[in-house]
């Protein structure tokens, strides 16, 4: 029987903006808050790797050439789940456009939506009515405490 | 994120990173790698030793180095790959395509022996 992770009293926010100097502060972020609701240890480097991945997409996607934008990660503890929600202000994308490449296919790129699906639990691509896109990510701390799915 | 090239023995060149390697430092890494193919590399090994995390950009950048050592005919090996670093070549299915051994000192001591 696992304890709930320890919670943390309303929502974390991180904002930044879309520079790749960036991403190493919300890795940190990410990796502390799985660490101090006790994630599995892979289950952590995984996340971090998932987050950095939708930040990098935003950073290469959303904005055009030589716009600064800005990134909103909110993060939420549930009993049993973290969530994350990673806002952009940017050209809103088509998800359906978004295709886990064929791994067979030895290639640079693409692999970044397959981290992202490959390391949470959910993953939901919204488009809130003020612009930009909403990619909301959960991760479960296990699959069996996941009675939602 | 530092980068250093030597050149071992002749036409064999090691790439040691050193920092975590992200979108924010991987054309650095691209930049250091990629013309060693061009300059007919024999043999091409990166030290990943020092890099304790690699995302999606630095894969790419190294999946790039692998098809030019294909077209080229050259070697590419990557060495050290710490836990963390291979758990993420593991997602990506691509392990078994790279040649990947322990650490770059027992790479050529094997290569001494044969």
């Amino acid at each position: 029987m696992m304890a709930s992770l320890k919670q943390i009293n309303g929502p974390v926010v991180l904002d930044v903006p879309t520079d790749p100097a960036s991403l190493f502060l919300v890795r940190c972020v990410v990796k502390r808050l799985s660490e101090r609701l006790a994630f599995p240890g892979e289950d952590g480097e995984r996340m971090v790797l998932a987050v950095d991945e939708a930040c990098t997409n935003i950073i290469r996607h959303a904005y055009g050439d030589g716009e600064e934008g800005r990134i909103t990660l909110t993060f939420v503890v549930r009993p049993n789940a973290l969530e994350i929600d990673v806002r952009d202000f940017g050209t809103p994308t088509d998800p359906g456009t978004f295709k886990p490449r064929d791994l067979a296919d030895v290639r640079p790129g693409g692999l970044g939506i397959h981290f992202i699906r490959s390391v949470m639990d959910r993953v939901d691509y919204l488009a809130p009515p003020d612009g930009g896109t909403l990619l909301k990510l959960v991760k479960f701390r296990s699959p069996e405490e996941d009675t939602e799915k | 994120m530092k980068i250093g090239v030597a050149e071992r023995h002749a036409g064999v060149f090691v790439v040691t990173l050193e920092g975590e390697v992200d979108m924010s430092t991987s054309p650095e890494v691209r930049k250091a790698l990629l013309p060693l193919f061009h300059d007919k590399a024999a043999h091409v090994v990166v030290d990943l030793k020092g890099v304790p995390y690699i995302d999606s950009s630095g894969i790419a950048t190294l999946v790039e180095g692998l098809q030019l050592s294909k077209r080229g005919g050259a070697r590419f090996t990557l060495a050290g790959a710490g836990r963390t670093v291979e758990a993420v070549f593991d997602l990506a299915y691509l392990k078994s395509v790279f040649e990947m051994v322990p650490d770059v000192e027992g790479l050529f001591r094997g290569e001494g022996k044969a």
